[in-house]
């Protein structure tokens, strides 16, 4: 964004922390077409993430998840990068705000940069990062994948500043380096400038400050990291050694009322403790024992309480409920020892540790709580902001939005939503800008390959650990280099990252490579980088192949390093053998249809078609029942005491007056056709069943979830039992029912987390503290009793549990092989359970036992759905988003995206951020005027075809015709590059690009070349 | 033929059993080594003059793995590779090769469990039927000639 | 379109297992249209062949190519350039085609791939079922254009014999009855009074009854 008109107009967005979440805020905004600026106080954006060495539930390395991100956020021509860069003051109100920037001195020259390393070889010990862990030069590149890609100085660590500027080939070092001060306008500020993490220091019993082997849970993550202070070795502080027992110690920082700590859930830390003692099991096995102390086992998202079971079963984690009070070390000894009582008993248990790790919670950092007070929004005690009931995103400054953890705490699938939803909010207050795509500008002519001999290039990545722990890169690099058509073969450490991208580049050049291969991971992640760099080098994108040994070789026979190894030369060999014979190929494109279709009316799908709808696309909202609103119809009030009716009821109202948007109710869709940018659904309608089609470019799943009815409980046998819907119902419409009570019980987990739907609901907690506290509010001498297996009131809802527990409600844990038994007498209902704590049977006489039987996916509807558009689902019949971490809300069918509880269980005013994440997201798409439809298309030799109409016939999509000149004609732009009539022609005529014949019998060849020899 | 290590082609389906030995090694699911996998569009994009040549070429085992019923990306591409496999199993009987090295697999994208457990029990049955008799021939013919 | 479906492999294998180089050629014209012998037949038979062989001890070098039309000589010329290398010739096409390699190339054993079934139109991708027997001259105009010799089993030409049940042939009840189908269409035509004329006895002189036919344009033969 260079253009100084630009510059100067308020018609822009200013993202403020360039973390995960900033980055896919300004990523969404630019490719909406807005203008953005992107400040970041660190040398290089990534945030907390780029110190992560693998993130649940994949367990993948985030280096190389994060690293396609960053490199897209500095191409693109809308976002300007502001690193080193604070913001100190911000004036005016939406539409013109004025903000004064601090540019801090790098002492670098990012023009003149390398990135070469010169000086961090020759100064390599002059700083700490993390204080006692991460031994950091002057000169720091927090990551391999930096962005921007070069290194900044701490002048003041340095002592002598002239031998650091000789070291520097390129003179980029300027130690008179004074910074800037600027100020900038914009229309809307996103404000996401992450957490800080709770320091322990101070709390002297746990022992963080003295005693090198208590570690926090961040710290942990750097030893377990390949880029770490180790390098990858697992070893004890204080000693070097291979530490035999770890454990965890849970809800350090959070939870707590004292000594600094939040009141809140940091929500994030148990499946942080769980990754980590799932891959410490992982990489050693029984030679390291782990254990995690907690207090309820917070895995709420989606799917993670399977992945708290693989943890438990698969890897053998152990879990204890408990909370040692304090971390010794007796004089004289190494060990460290915890103390601690166990569920149902007194007894005292000490147990030895090698190293204890505190999952440290997140807090708002002081200086945010500063820029936060000079931009007036309003805050919670703790330093969180006060947002609006149903819009976790408005703070109390129209204009000025916030996301990420600093809304509340959360881990990165929800800041991921909650970033594009902030994008989809700014967006509505700036005007696109249409920058004329000029890709000459970007990448140089493609080279003319045909006639030449192939010259292949081979680059192999050992991904950290990933690849270069299960097998030696060099081998698979000699390995390469013996085979024909190869002219290099390189080891390109992180082959994604800038560095190596460079040093691939200019082999390219240099070398006159004209066919690539990449050993590494999997195309479905990486090929459209890889392809970026062909075209960055001037060769055709598709000269390019990959070979996935990281997914295929090193990820899944790490325990066999010499299988490992041949199956990775072998899969090199085959795509070297297959880019051999690549052809240069040129993409399609079509017009993009900008009408849009929400499967759903509830409150998610009103929510988007609204947003969609404001940004001038037409909207179709097909909704399968006679009305608009959903689950949401059957709800009153919110946890924190919105009224849910009057939220709905302005939805439908907004939904149906809006000009763009046509609702069509008693919708059931029948067919579905097309690829992104032009489909075509069929649906019938009304009570005739009427047939109509609808033409558009992209699709919104939000057709939401079930109330749970399980038989359980004597739920359906008994009035007494009740849902926790219906028991708000009597809340709100009967009080005088609810005071005449004297004993309700609530069960947990109804129909949840069992072998039958072994996910949580999510929702079940916070609606049993809701309707606790309304019941007392309306009845203070009811007696109410909680039976829960953890209680998940993730985040604020925290404060409300607290506050029912202090207004008396009792909670009482039960577990699996101990449930609760319910028996009808007397008009009442007996419920009997095992109080741990007094260690025996207690019966509860209730009036009213209430079931939390929370959420489950709409199995029929959604099979049907699945099917028509091809859609894939989880186990428990939610739809299945295209990658869980990076992008929970696009679905893997390109075009189509998903928000609410039809992704999974989730409250509304989550699912109202999700809704908008969805729109963001769609955005992006309904930005461009034209559709890639890529190169993968079945192309006709006419001399060879005989007219056999197998083609036409074979064809799912009515493409192929026998043409004038009679031989069969398939249109590019109309091809689904399926291949079917490609594999049936009996004159092989016809051959798929990319996947041509030849290509795949040269792997072949390749692959059983060795048995013939 | 002792220690005889399999070589076994897997023909997938990129929407799906692709994508599911992607999630196997995001799981660390470990199958065995001796399956190569090929990639494509759609399982109905395996010519049954890949599937002949395969064992031509020295192929052990060879599968093709597409998505679930009703899955496919494009209409029933699965169920032509079905049929396709079905229809070179008798050809592969009548030259003398065992029907069951040759297999057609469903799987949806979510599904690594299940691509590691194809895998070994693809491995597992071809390790019993021993090497491919188009195999031992060439080893024969190699031994008489030498 | 002349039909055609591959020879069990054992037979083939039993006619090429003497030579040491074979040639086998497709046709890319009916038999490529009735997946019998086009160049992906071609392609999986030598795959097939080279690895029966194989099994037999035995190791056969199989040219492959295929024709355009293999029962033009000129288009068989193109075989020139690869006779020479071949001890024999395994030819995929239809019987035509077989003989027209065995004219060109006297001294070249020539054995077919394929049995040649019947001149047939195509039903639906895959089916083919016969039409017409070529019996040189065309009744259809009187049957409603549905032949009663490709397609009736006793080749009657007076109306269904007595085995026909429910529109069913008796030798197959998969087989529609001919005369059925000629019936129900005369019916649709109105054009009932044409069943009741009397066909006479078939002069089967026209068709194979007098020994091989041949056409000559004398206009175009030179």
């Amino acid at each position: 964004m260079q253009n100084t008109n630009r510059l100067q107009s308020s018609n822009k967005v200013l993202v403020i922390g360039g973390g995960l979440g900033g980055i896919r805020t300004a990523l969404d905004l630019a490719e909406a077409e807005k203008d953005v600026i992107l400040v970041d106080k660190a040398p290089a954006i990534g945030g907390l993430m780029t110190q992560l060495d693998r993130t649940f539930p994949t367990n993948n390395c985030d280096l190389c998840t994060l690293a396609p991100h960053l490199s897209e956020g500095s191409r693109q021509k809308h976002i300007e990068l502001l690193s080193l860069t604070s913001v100190t003051d911000v004036k005016g109100e939406k539409g013109n705000f004025t903000v004064s920037l601090k540019t801090a001195p790098r002492y670098i020259n990012l023009d003149k940069c390398t990135a070469c390393g010169a000086c961090y070889k020759a100064f390599p010990e002059c700083v700490t990062f993390t204080p006692g862990l991460d031994h950091r030069a002057p000169t720091c590149m927090r990551y391999p994948q930096s962005t921007p890609q070069a290194y900044a100085v701490d002048l003041a660590k340095c002592s002598d500043v002239e031998a650091l500027m000789k070291v520097c080939p390129t003179g980029a070092i300027v130690p008179d380096d004074l910074g800037r001060n600027q100020e900038v306008k914009c229309g809307a500020i996103v404000f996401s400038p992450g957490a800080a993490l709770f320091d322990p220091s101070h709390l002297d019993y746990l022992a963080y400050a003295t005693n090198p082997d208590v570690v926090t849970a961040l710290e942990y993550e750097r030893i377990l990291s390949a880029s770490g202070p180790t390098m990858g070795k697992l070893t004890r502080p204080s000693n070097g050694e291979q530490p035999k027992k770890i454990a965890w110690i849970q809800c350090i920082g959070s939870r707590g009322l004292q000594k600094g700590s939040g009141e809140y859930c940091s929500s994030a830390c148990c499946m942080f403790a769980l990754k980590e003692a799932m891959v410490t099991r992982e990489r050693f096995g029984d030679d390291i024992e782990t254990t995690i102390f907690y207090m309820d086992m917070r895995t709420f998202g989606k799917d993670y309480e399977l992945y708290l079971q693989r943890a438990v079963n698969e890897f053998g984690v152990r879990l204890v409920h408990s909370r040692p009070h304090s971390i010794l070390q007796p004089e004289g000894e190494t060990k460290l020892k915890l103390s601690y009582t166990n569920d149902g008993s007194t007894q005292q248990h000490d147990e030895d540790f090698d190293m204890v790790v505190l999952s440290t919670g997140f807090k708002v950092a002081d200086d945010v709580k500063v820029l936060a007070g000079k931009m007036g929004i309003d805050l919670h005690s703790d330093g969180f902001p006060k947002t609006e009931g149903f819009n976790a995103h408005a703070t109390s400054v129209p204009g000025i939005y916030v996301c990420g953890t600093f809304e509340a705490p959360k881990d990165i699938p929800e800041t991921m939503v909650q970033a594009s939803a902030a994008a989809c909010l700014a967006s509505g207050d700036v005007a696109s800008v249409k920058v004329e795509e000029d890709t000459e500008d970007l990448f140089p002519a493609e080279r003319e390959v045909t006639g030449e001999e192939p010259k292949v290039g081979v680059f192999i990545c050992d991904c950290g650990e990933n690849i270069g722990s299960t097998v030696n890169v060099e081998t698979l690099v000699e390995d390469a280099l013996k085979l024909s058509n190869v002219a290099v073969a390189k080891a390109v450490g992180h082959g994604c990252s800038r560095e190596s991208m460079a040093i691939i580049k200019s082999a390219i050049e240099e070398e006159g490579i004209n066919r690539v291969v990449i050993g590494g991971c999997s195309p479905r992640t990486h090929q459209e980088k890889f392809q970026d760099l062909l075209k960055s080098a001037g060769l055709n994108k598709y000269l390019l192949e990959i070979a996935n040994i990281r997914e295929q070789a090193t990820w899944v026979h790490s325990g066999d390093p010499a299988k490992a190894t041949a199956k990775a030369c072998e899969l090199i060999r085959m795509a070297t053998a297959a880019a051999v014979k690549a052809q240069p190929l040129a993409d399609y494109t079509l017009p993009m249809n900008k009408d849009v279709l929400v499967v759903g009316g509830g409150v998610t799908g009103m929510t988007t078609a609204l947003e969609l709808a404001d940004k001038g696309s037409k909207v179709y909202l097909a909704e399968k029942t006679k009305e608009l609103g959903g689950v949401a119809n059957k709800l009153k009030k919110t946890l924190e005491g919105a009224n849910v009716q009057e939220f709905v009821a302005d939805l439908v109202a907004k939904t149906k007056a809006h000009e763009n948007i046509e609702v069509i109710t008693s919708a059931l869709i029948v067919d579905h056709i097309g690829m992104p940018g032009m489909f075509k659904t069929g649906m019938q309608v009304g009570r005739q069943m009427f047939y109509r089609q609808i033409e558009h470019g992209v699709t919104i799943m939000a057709t939401g979830a079930k109330p749970n009815r399980p038989k359980a409980y004597m739920l359906d046998e008994c009035d007494k039992v009740v849902t926790q819907i219906e028991i708000q119902n009597l809340i709100e419409e009967q009080p005088d029912v609810v005071k005449g009570w004297d004993n309700v019980v609530m069960i947990q987990c109804v129909g949840s987390r069992i072998p039958d739907n072994p996910n949580c609901s999510r929702i079940c907690c916070q609606n049993a503290v809701k309707n606790s506290l309304r019941i007392l509010e309306l009845n203070p001498n009811a007696r109410i009793f909680v039976l829960y297996r953890d209680m998940r009131t993730y985040g604020r809802q925290e404060e409300y549990y607290r506050k029912a527990r202090a207004k008396g409600v009792m909670f009482v844990r039960y577990d699996l092989d101990n449930t609760p038994q319910v028996d009808a007498v007397d008009g009442l209902v007996d419920v009997t359970y095992h109080d741990p704590i007094l260690g025996m049977k207690v019966t509860v006489s209730a009036d009213c036992l209430c079931l939390s039987t929370g959420l489950i996916a709409d199995h029929d509807s959604n099979e049907e759905l699945a099917m028509t558009f091809k859609l894939p689902r989880t186990v428990d019949g939610y739809f299945l988003e295209d990658h869980v971490k990076l992008r929970p809300v696009d679905l893997p069918v390109p075009g189509f995206f998903v928000a609410g509880t039809a992704h999974s269980p989730k409250t509304i005013r989550e699912s109202v951020t999700q809704a908008r994440a969805a729109a963001s997201r769609a955005q992006t798409m309904l930005a461009r005027d034209v559709i890639n439809l890529g190169a993968r298309v079945a192309r006709v030799d006419k001399k060879k075809c005989a007219t056999c109409l197998v083609c036409v016939r074979a064809c799912p999509f009515d493409i192929p015709f026998i043409n004038a000149d009679r031989y069969s004609e398939i249109d590019p732009a109309k091809c689904h590059g399926c291949g079917a009539c490609v594999s049936e022609c009996p004159a092989k005529a016809i051959q798929l690009m990319e996947f041509e014949d030849d290509r795949i019998l040269a792997k072949l060849e390749e692959l059983f070349e060795k048995v013939e020899a | 033929m002792e220690n005889f290590e399999p070589v076994i082609v897997a023909f997938c389906c990129h929407y799906c059993a692709y994508t599911a030995a992607d999630m196997a090694g995001t799981q660390r699911l470990t199958y065995p080594s001796n399956v190569k996998i090929i990639r494509v569009p759609c399982s109905c994009k395996v010519d049954a003059l890949h599937l002949v040549k395969a064992f031509e070429k020295g192929a052990d085992g060879v599968y093709v793995a597409g998505c679930l019923k009703g899955d496919c990306h494009f209409n029933n591409g699965n169920d032509r590779a079905a049929s396709r496999v079905a229809y070179v199993k008798k050809y592969l009987e009548e030259l003398g090769i065992e029907s069951e090295r040759l297999a057609m697999f469903r799987m949806s994208a979510g599904m690594g469990f299940q691509f590691a457990q194809t895998a070994k029990d693809m491995t597992e049955k071809i390790r019993e039927l021993g090497p491919s008799p188009i195999n031992v021939a060439k080893a024969q013919l190699k031994g008489e000639a030498a | 379109m002349i039909t055609a479906e591959r020879k069990p492999l054992e037979e083939i294998i039993a006619c090429v297992a003497p030579f040491r180089k074979v040639l086998l050629v497709g046709c890319n014209e009916c038999v490529t249209v009735c997946a019998a012998g086009g160049r992906k037949e071609v392609g999986l038979l030598a795959s097939g062949l080279h690895m029966a062989l194989l099994q037999q001890g035995k190791s056969v070098e199989i040219r492959e190519h295929t024709l355009e039309r293999q029962c033009d000589p000129e288009y068989v010329e193109e075989l020139n350039s690869l006779i020479d290398g071949a001890d024999a010739v395994l030819s995929m096409a239809c019987g035509c085609g077989v003989q027209t390699i065995a004219g060109r190339y006297k001294d070249k054993p020539v054995f077919p791939a394929v049995n040649t079934k019947f001149m047939g139109a195509s039903e639906r991708q895959g089916v083919w079922a016969e039409r017409c027997q070529g019996c040189g001259n065309c009744l259809l105009g009187q049957t409603g254009g549905i032949c009663p010799i490709a397609r009736c089993a006793k080749r009657l030409m007076n109306g269904p014999c007595g085995g026909s049940t429910k529109g069913s042939c008796e030798i197959d009840p998969d087989t529609d009855c001919a005369w059925q189908l000629i019936w129900d269409r005369l019916k649709a035509l109105g054009l009932t009074e044409n069943y009741v004329e009397m066909i006479p006895a078939k002069d089967w002189r026209t068709s194979i009854g007098n020994g091989p036919r041949k056409i000559i344009r004398e206009d175009l033969a030179e």
